[in-house]
C-alpha cells in the first residue's frame, strides 16, 4: 500500500463519517435529553431522502432548496412522531421507560419501512449527481463535489447545532433537560416543548444526512437500515448520550470503516467492528468519552 | 370439601393440582389436547403446517420472553441466534453425516456459548448494552453467513436435510408440541423457583435485588445463556423443517416479528407469546392480502401495547378471569 491509497482510504473515511457524525449526533441528543435509544432514527433518514428526491427530481428545484425542505419535512414528521407516540408513551408508561421506549422506536423502525415499501414500492429512487462537478484535492485525486457539499453541510448542522445549545436560551432548556429533569422543571422549563423539539431536532439531522446524500445512495424503503447501525455503532462506541464524542466517533468509525472494507471486503468489515466493540466493552465499558450523567453500569 | 370426596376423586384432584403447579392448568391441557387430537380431524397440511409454524413462534417467544420479560434484558440479536443454530445443525449434518437430532443438540450447544460470551460482556452494563450488543452480535452472524459464501453458499441459502427419512407433517406436529410444552414447562419451573425469584427480582428492582444478596450478573448470564440456547437450538429445527436456510433468517425484522409476539401476549407471561403467535400467524396467512401489511401491524402493535397495555393478551386473560370469578361470587348459591 502506497501513500496514495492511504490517503484516497482516508479521504473516503471522512467523507463517510461525516454522515456517520450528522446522524450519531441526533441519536446522542435524543438519548442524552429524552432517556430514548431511538431505533426508528435511520427511517427520518430515509423520509429526507424521499423528500429531497421528489422536491429536487419531480418538481425540479434547486439542490440546496431540495435539502432544505428534506430538513424542513424530517423536522416536522420528527415533531409530529414525539407528539402521537411519546407523548401518551410519558403519561401511561409504569415500566422501565428506557427499554418500553427502545421497543416503540423499534415497532416504529418496522411499521413506517413497510409503509414506506407500501406507499413507494421497493424501486430504488436516487440521482447520478446534484452538481456536475468533481474537485481536485490532492493532485491526480479527485471527488465528487457531491460528497465534499455532503461533508460541508454535516459539519455546518453540527457546528449550529453547538451553538444553539451553548448560546440561545432554547438550547440552554435542552441542556438543562438532560441534566437534571427535575430541577429543569422546577425552573420553568416546559418539558414536553423540549422533547418534541429535540426529537424534531434529532430527525432533521438524520433527514439532512439522508437528503446530502441521495446521490451515493438513493432513496428505498430499508436505506436506513445502514445508517442505522452504523450510528448506533458511533454511539455504542463513544459511550450513549455524549454529543461531542459522537462527532468524533463518527469521524473515527467512518475512518476505521473504510479501512477495514480495504483491507477485509464486505462482511469481514463487520466482524471487525464487532471486535473493535468488544475490546472496548472489555477496557472500558463506558465508552471513549462516557459521561457520567447518564450511567452506564447499572447503579 | 376433601373428606366428602371418593378417593378417586382425591387422586384425581390430585394429579391436576400436581399438573398445574407445573403449568398444566385445565386451560392449558385443554388447548394441547385439542392441538394433539388436531390430526384426526384435519387432513389438510396447509393447515397442519401452520400449526406447526405457530407452535416454532410461539416457543421462540416463549424463550424470547424468559429473558425480555423477566431480567428486563432484551435479546434484540435472537434472530441471529435462530440463524446460527440452523447453520450449525445443517452444517454438521451436511458436511460431516451428524445425525440431525445431535445437530440440534449441537446447535444448542453452540448458541449457548455464543450466547454466554455475549452476555458476558454485556450483562454487567445496563440492560440496553444488551440489546445494542446482542443487535450487533446478530447483525455480526448475518454479515458472516452472507460473506462465508464456500461454507454457507451466502445469498443463496442452503438445502437442509430432513429431521428423518419421512417425516410427515404429523410427526412434525407432535414434535413440536412435545418441544413446546417441555420448554414451557421447564422455563416455568425455573422461574417459579428460586433462581426465577432472583430473576424476577432483577428485572423488577435491581438495586434492590442486589442489596439482597443477589448477585445479578451472574442470574442474567444464566438466564440469557439458556435463552439464547433454546433460540439456536428451535432454528436448527426450523431449519430441518423448511428445508432450506438463508441468512435472510437472521434479519432484524425477524426479531421483530418474535418480538412482537412476545410482547403483544404479555411481558413475563410465558405463555402469552404462544396464544398471539396462534392468533396472528394464521390470520396473516390465511389472508394473503394482509401479508403485506404484516410487519406494519407487528409494529404498530407492538407500538400500541408498549404506550397502552404493557399486560398484553396475559394481563386481559387475567381481567376477564378476575371480573368472571367475582361475576359468579355474586351469584347466590
Amino acid at each position: 500500500m502506497d501513500l496514495n491509497t492511504l490517503q484516497n482510504l482516508l479521504l473516503t473515511g471522512i467523507l463517510r463519517g461525516g454522515l456517520y457524525a450528522l446522524m450519531a449526533v441526533g441519536l446522542a441528543l435524543v438519548f442524552g435529553v429524552m432517556n430514548i435509544c431511538h431505533f426508528a432514527h435511520g427511517e427520518y433518514y430515509v423520509i429526507g431522502a424521499y423528500a429531497a428526491y421528489f422536491a429536487h427530481v419531480t418538481f425540479g428545484l434547486n439542490p440546496i432548496v431540495a435539502i432544505v425542505i428534506a430538513a424542513i419535512l424530517s423536522f416536522i414528521a420528527g415533531a409530529v412522531t414525539e407528539k402521537i407516540f411519546f407523548f401518551p408513551l410519558r403519561r401511561f408508561n409504569k415500566g422501565e421507560w428506557i427499554m418500553n421506549a427502545f421497543l416503540l422506536t423499534a415497532g416504529l423502525s418496522v411499521a413506517l419501512q413497510n409503509t414506506f415499501k407500501l406507499v413507494w414500492g421497493v424501486r430504488y429512487r436516487g440521482i447520478t449527481q446534484y452538481w456536475d462537478a468533481t474537485i481536485e484535492i490532492f493532485p491526480g485525486m479527485a471527488i465528487a463535489a457531491d460528497r465534499l457539499v455532503a461533508l460541508g453541510i454535516a459539519i455546518a448542522a453540527i457546528l449550529a447545532l453547538w451553538f444553539f445549545l451553548q448560546k440561545t436560551s432554547t438550547g440552554r432548556a435542552i441542556r438543562a433537560v438532560s441534566q437534571d429533569e427535575r430541577g429543569a422543571m422546577l425552573v420553568g422549563i416546559k418539558l414536553d416543548r423540549i422533547y418534541t423539539l429535540t426529537f424534531a431536532l434529532g430527525s432533521m439531522f438524520a433527514g439532512l444526512g439522508g437528503a446530502s446524500l441521495l446521490s451515493l445512495t438513493p432513496a428505498y424503503p430499508y436505506a436506513g437500515v445502514r445508517p442505522l447501525i452504523s450510528s448506533w455503532f458511533v454511539v455504542t462506541i463513544v459511550g450513549l448520550g455524549s454529543v461531542s464524542g459522537a462527532i468524533v466517533g463518527g469521524f473515527l468509525v467512518g475512518v476505521f470503516e473504510s479501512l477495514s472494507y480495504y483491507f477485509l471486503g464486505q462482511g469481514w468489515q463487520d466482524v471487525a467492528s464487532l471486535g473493535m466493540l468488544i475490546v472496548l466493552l472489555l477496557f472500558k465499558p463506558s465508552g471513549l468519552f462516557g459521561t457520567k450523567v447518564k450511567g452506564v453500569l447499572e447503579k | 370439601m376433601q373428606t366428602t370426596l371418593t378417593p378417586e376423586a382425591t387422586s384425581k384432584t390430585r394429579i391436576l393440582t400436581n399438573l398445574e403447579s407445573i403449568g398444566l392448568s385445565l386451560p392449558v391441557l385443554g388447548c394441547i389436547a385439542l392441538l394433539a387430537l388436531a390430526p384426526l380431524f384435519i387432513q389438510d397440511e396447509y393447515i397442519l403446517r401452520l400449526l406447526v409454524v405457530s407452535l416454532l413462534f410461539g416457543a421462540l417467544a416463549i424463550a424470547f420472553d424468559f429473558t425480555g420479560g423477566f431480567i428486563n434484558a432484551v435479546n434484540f440479536g435472537y434472530a441471529g441466534f435462530v440463524g446460527l443454530g440452523a447453520y450449525i445443525s445443517t452444517l454438521l449434518v451436511t458436511k460431516t453425516g451428524f445425525n440431525p437430532w445431535m445437530g440440534l443438540l449441537a446447535a444448542l450447544l453452540v448458541t449457548g456459548l455464543v450466547g454466554f460470551f455475549t452476555g458476558l460482556l454485556t450483562l454487567p452494563l445496563r440492560g440496553i448494552y444488551v440489546s445494542l450488543m446482542s443487535w450487533f452480535v446478530g447483525l455480526t452472524l448475518m454479515a458472516l453467513a452472507n460473506a462465508m459464501v464456500k461454507l454457507t453458499n451466502g445469498a443463496r441459502g442452503l438445502i437442509v436435510p430432513p429431521l428423518y427419512e419421512s417425516v410427515s407433517i404429523t410427526a412434525h406436529l407432535y414434535i413440536m408440541l412435545a418441544i413446546t410444552v417441555a420448554l414451557y414447562v421447564i422455563m416455568r419451573l425455573i422461574i417459579r423457583s428460586r433462581v426465577g425469584l432472583a430473576f424476577r427480582a432483577i428485572g423488577q428492582n435491581f438495586d434492590a435485588a442486589r442489596a439482597s444478596g443477589v448477585n445479578p450478573t451472574r442470574y442474567k448470564l444464566m438466564n440469557f445463556t439458556l435463552s439464547c440456547a433454546v433460540a439456536g437450538m428451535l432454528g436448527a429445527y426450523y431449519g430441518h423443517f423448511v428445508g432450506i436456510i438463508t441468512p435472510d433468517l437472521m434479519d432484524t425484522g425477524r426479531t421483530m416479528e418474535v418480538m412482537a409476539l412476545a410482547y403483544i401476549g404479555g411481558s413475563g407471561s410465558l405463555l402469552g407469546g404462544v396464544f398471539a403467535a396462534f392468533l396472528f400467524i394464521p390470520l396473516f396467512d390465511s389472508l394473503k392480502k394482509l401479508m403485506e401489511y404484516r410487519l406494519i401491524i407487528y409494529g404498530l402493535s407492538l407500538v400500541a401495547i408498549m404506550i397502552f397495555y404493557p399486560a398484553g393478551l396475559a394481563g386481559l386473560y387475567q381481567y376477564v378471569t378476575e371480573k368472571y370469578k367475582t361475576w359468579k361470587g355474586r351469584i347466590p348459591k
